[in-house]
């Protein structure tokens, strides 16, 4: 029984299109031409409780507007969501506080705490609009300070935390009422190491022992790796891929890369055929082959070794990060 | 019934956080609420000193306008103790402020109407109970339980009436963003006409301020009930006690049209 039910879900922004011209500003007040951007398209998935699902694409993809579905913000121009609960189904935007308890949602890039107030005091304000009962409130609160080591700023005002400290004041208001689902948009975004490495962790440890479902997107594929058995890679509004992280690796990247480099005479241009590999010059004069994973390297070798000396060699292993440049680069050209 | 009043001790509680917040900022204090006294102290000191010169003003004494601009201004400054971060929905849209609203659990114009740090409201507040007061010691008026009630309620349909523009302007504001300008307009031609008594304009006026842009009902017409005045009215006398019905009703209009346009929110950038 899946916990977050997708189907079809399509969002298309309708906007007045500003008049390119002469009086452009003016005429764009009576114009009736309407731009549409079709932003989310026909999107299906489910997420079953306990999962962490890497939410993946590039900018402009759709991430985004997929939150603030599944969250309820926007209303949808077609399809539907539903997320399960004890008592009963919710579609997000049909019943936004009954949705309310059920999710948590952190912002990488803008807080949902009091600015001018003690972080305490956001955390009693979260307390009270989602009527966490008292004892509750205070053994959750006394978990999520050890957890997130909230102690040393819990009573500084929230302008004066320091970025990292603020994602955990966020991370701690956003699971204080105990949310079965927790969306998590950028949640690293502008983090230093270690901060994005207590996020990583409370992430991972409020999965394993709260059972909270995570759906989290991200541009920090270290996130993806450290968290996430699943992706979703979403682009122009479609999902792309939906299945574990090795499984789009392998899909996308069948193949390791090896770069040489030849010692005296270089061959002239950009490619060079060694025994039907073909290679690219890189730009530090190094030669880039790709030799499929059940294909043999040595045959390679053979033929590099063939009467030239090999300086230098290495093996790049594709990994998620490789893949996924790989992949917004070709979305780029098309 | 329980719901309401989680949803006003939840508004209260709110409204205390985004007090504390201000409160924060001590050199802030009092200048903001100066600043709000200033402003419409300096409105009154011109009404003062124009009677000063001519005696009335449309049949009507210093204490008498004293009383009209001290009513007007209780039902602004109530609104806007009450009501004040509506007017910045603007930046809360950009911000993605509305976006966190919508995802809890309250009522959303609750929460927009608490995320204000500004303090000029209790500067209107001071002043307008200032204004208020003397003006009730000069008007000479017999009181009654009869009246003390319906000025109280003539106090509050006139906030609701002026809180019900804000409310339609936030609701345009979801829609299509930029609003500040009918904003100002807006309330500039209300702290204008509402303060002042509209027997200076013909009859016309008198109507189209009372029908079509309901000015005369957040201060003039309850205020000419009061101080017994109603004969000079250009309009039905009986519309004098209508202030708290129509106050109620724009509201609900209001708050129905905020409510839809809430649903038609498509957020910013994508």
């Amino acid at each position: 029984m899946s916990l977050i039910t997708v189907r079809e879900l399509t969002k298309e922004y309708v906007r007045t299109k500003p008049v390119q011209g002469r009086f452009g500003t003016v005429r764009t007040l009576f114009t009736r031409e309407k731009e549409r951007t079709l932003a989310v398209d026909r999107i299906d998935f489910t997420i079953d409780e306990g999962e962490i699902v890497g939410y993946l694409g590039p900018n402009g993809a759709g991430k985004s507007t997929t939150i603030k579905l599944l969250t309820g913000v926007l209303w949808p121009t077609g399809g539907t969501v539903e997320v399960a609960g004890p008592d009963g189904p919710v579609v997000p935007w049909r019943d936004r506080r009954r949705l309310a308890h059920r999710i948590g949602v952190v912002f990488g890039q803008r807080s949902q705490l009091w600015w001018d107030l003690p972080l305490i005091e956001s955390f009693d304000l979260v307390a009270a609009l989602y009527d966490v009962p008292a004892d509750r409130y205070r053994s959750n609160l006394a978990r999520l300070r050890k957890l997130l080591d909230l102690e040393p700023f819990l009573r500084t005002p929230v302008r004066q935390l320091s970025l990292g400290q603020r994602m955990r004041g966020d991370l701690a208001a956003a699971l204080l009422y105990d949310p079965p689902v927790l969306y998590l948009d950028e949640p690293t975004v502008g983090l230093d190491v270690l901060a994005k490495e207590t996020v990583r962790g409370f992430v991972d440890e409020s999965n394993r022992s709260g059972r909270t479902t995570v759906l989290l997107t991200t541009h920090d594929l270290a996130d993806v790796e450290r968290l996430c058995r699943r992706i979703l890679l979403i682009d122009h509004g479609r999902v792309l891929y939906d299945g574990p992280v090795d499984g789009l690796v392998a899909r996308y990247a069948p193949y390791q890369e090896v770069l040489v480099r030849l010692d005296g005479e270089q061959p002239d241009g950009g490619r060079l055929d060694l025994g039907g590999f073909i290679g690219e010059r890189e730009h530090d004069g190094r030669w880039r082959f790709r030799v499929g994973r059940d294909e043999p390297v040595h045959r390679l070798l053979a033929a590099a070794g063939d009467g030239r000396q090999i300086r230098e060699l290495a093996v790049v292993e594709s990994n998620l990060e490789s893949v996924v440049r790989e992949l917004y680069r070709e979305r780029r050209n098309t | 019934m329980a719901e309401i009043r989680r949803e006003i001790r939840l508004y209260l509680k709110l409204r205390r956080a985004a007090l504390r917040g201000a409160m924060q900022y001590r050199g802030n204090i009092l200048m903001m609420v100066l600043a709000g006294a200033a402003y419409q102290g300096s409105g009154f000191a011109f009404v003062w000193a124009l009677l000063h010169t001519f005696g009335t003003v449309a049949g009507w004494g210093l204490g008498q306008i004293a009383f009209l601009y001290g009513m007007r201004l209780l039902s602004h400054a109530l609104w806007l103790v009450t009501l004040d971060g509506v007017m910045q929905v603007d930046y809360a849209i950009r911000e993605g402020h509305l976006d966190r609203m919508l995802l809890r659990p309250v009522n959303v114009l609750s929460q927009l109407a608490t995320t204000t740090r500004s303090l000029l409201p209790f500067g209107d507040l001071s002043m307008a109970i200032v204004v208020f007061g003397v003006a009730v010691s000069v008007a000479d008026l017999d009181w009654s339980p009869g009246s003390v009630a319906f000025l109280v309620l003539a106090v509050i349909g006139g906030a609701m009436i002026e809180g019900s523009v804000a409310v339609t302007i936030a609701g345009f504001s979801v829609r299509v963003l930029d609003t500040w300008a009918y904003r100002l307009m807006m309330f500039d031609a209300m702290d204008t006409l509402g303060s002042y008594p509209l027997s200076i304009f013909g009859s016309g006026m008198q109507r189209t301020l009372t029908y079509v842009l309901p000015v005369a009902f957040v201060a003039f017409l309850p205020a000419s009930v009061i101080l017994g005045r109603t004969g000079q009215l250009a309009v039905p006398a009986w519309l004098g006690y209508a202030t708290p019905v129509v106050g109620a009703t724009l509201f609900t209009v209001a708050y129905r049209f905020w409510r839809r346009q809430l649903r038609g929110y498509q957020g910013v950038g994508h």
